[in-house]
């Protein structure tokens, strides 16, 4: 239910850190305990960044241990000049 | 989810209403974007010339074999965290005791509270912080029991967050030493994941609700120091067994007290409010 919110987060995190640049894949780690559902993530995650710079970029998923809860990486674009 | 139940809906927004004054502003504006992620479009070629200046950047970054990939290792929540953590400064700098209320809808937070208000005269002030998708019927409610408090509507949002709750604070200007209640919205899973900078969490649950409340809700029990059983006075009548319910609390937090009340007979009241006066006077020492 509240994962609307958390792809809110992660994508202002994200947004922030790309500085407008064009996103390929953010990779976030979620443990067993931090009640994160990961398809529901997805589906907000696509209505979240639609038609802003992260439009179109991948949201991948690690396993990790306990509550964790970290954007872990992301990828810029490859560059095409 | 979110498109049936209409919380993707951008004209949700999140606003605080002060219920002494009438005043009602935007805490947050609601809608998908997230904030900064606008002011960042795809300028056509501008970016391009500028995402090697590095100046003044120290974000570790490694250049891989596709695009440029960013190690982040950031927390979700950690903006969230970090206002959390301002409010907790703020709260023990002023002895402020907050208390982050949690249930289901309809256990019973503002008839409890109601009840506290009027009997919880060790406090030297008392302030209630609604949170409910809509209405500022609660906050009516407290006004009347003679608390002061305001309202926050989360609109789609289905929890409090610490930046409501560091904006709700401001228009209170609570005294020190003041017993602050936050009322989150009723629901069992969300607001177990975010920290608002209360001292502690205090879950609610009502004998109609069932015995297993706890084993079907682990993560909210397991969050909670103390758990409110209440509408005890009718547990007889919905066949509650209360043993058994205590037996299920302890499974999921071991560490947790349990108190069985009624706030509308009266029933458990004393040991209530003896609870939460034990927690004032020892958070004040603490503070000193």
């Amino acid at each position: 239910m509240h994962e609307l919110g958390l792809s809110r987060s992660i994508a202002a995190i994200v947004s922030e850190n790309a500085n407008g640049r064009a996103v390929k894949r953010v990779c976030v780690a979620i443990g067993p305990l931090a009640c994160v559902e990961q398809r529901s993530l997805l589906f907000c995650w696509d209505l979240v960044t639609e038609s802003t710079g992260l439009s179109g970029a991948v949201l991948e998923f690690v396993d990790a241990d306990g509550d964790t809860f970290v954007i872990k990486e992301f990828e810029f674009e490859q560059e095409t000049a | 989810m979110c498109g049936t139940c209409g919380c993707s809906d951008p004209s949700n927004n999140v606003t605080l209403t002060n219920v002494e004054s009438g005043d009602s502003i935007v805490v947050r504006e609601g809608g998908l974007v997230p904030p900064g992620s606008q002011a960042h479009p795809h300028e056509s070629g501008g970016h391009r010339d500028q995402h090697h200046h590095h100046e003044g950047d120290d974000k570790p970054h490694v250049h891989g074999p596709n695009g440029e990939v960013i190690s982040l290792e950031q927390a979700v929540l950690s903006k969230n965290d970090t206002i959390a953590a301002q409010n907790r400064g703020w709260f023990e700098g002023r002895e402020v005791l907050a208390l982050n209320l949690v249930s289901s809808p309809g256990a019973g937070k503002t008839t409890l509270l109601e009840a506290t208000i009027k009997a919880a005269s060790f406090a030297n002030d008392l302030a209630v912080i609604e949170g409910d998708q809509m209405t500022t019927n609660d906050a009516d409610r407290i006004k009347a029991a003679g608390a002061r408090a305001v309202q926050i509507n989360t609109g789609a949002g289905c929890h409090l967050e610490a930046d409501m709750v560091a904006e709700a604070v401001k228009s209170l200007q609570l005294k020190s030493g003041a017993l602050l209640f936050i009322e989150n919205v009723g629901n069992l899973v969300c607001p177990s994941m975010f920290d608002l900078g209360e001292k502690m969490k205090i879950a609610v649950i009502s004998v109609t609700e069932g015995e297993d409340k706890p084993l079907k809700y682990p993560h909210m029990f397991r969050a909670s120091s103390c758990v409110v059983v209440n509408k005890i006075d009718i547990a007889e009548a919905v066949e509650f067994d209360e043993a058994l319910c205590r037996e299920n609390i302890a499974q999921v937090n071991p560490e947790a007290r349990i108190i069985s009340v009624s706030a509308k007979s009266g029933d458990g009241m004393s040991e209530w409010l003896g609870f939460l006066q034990e927690h004032y006077s020892d958070f004040r020492q603490l503070a000193e």
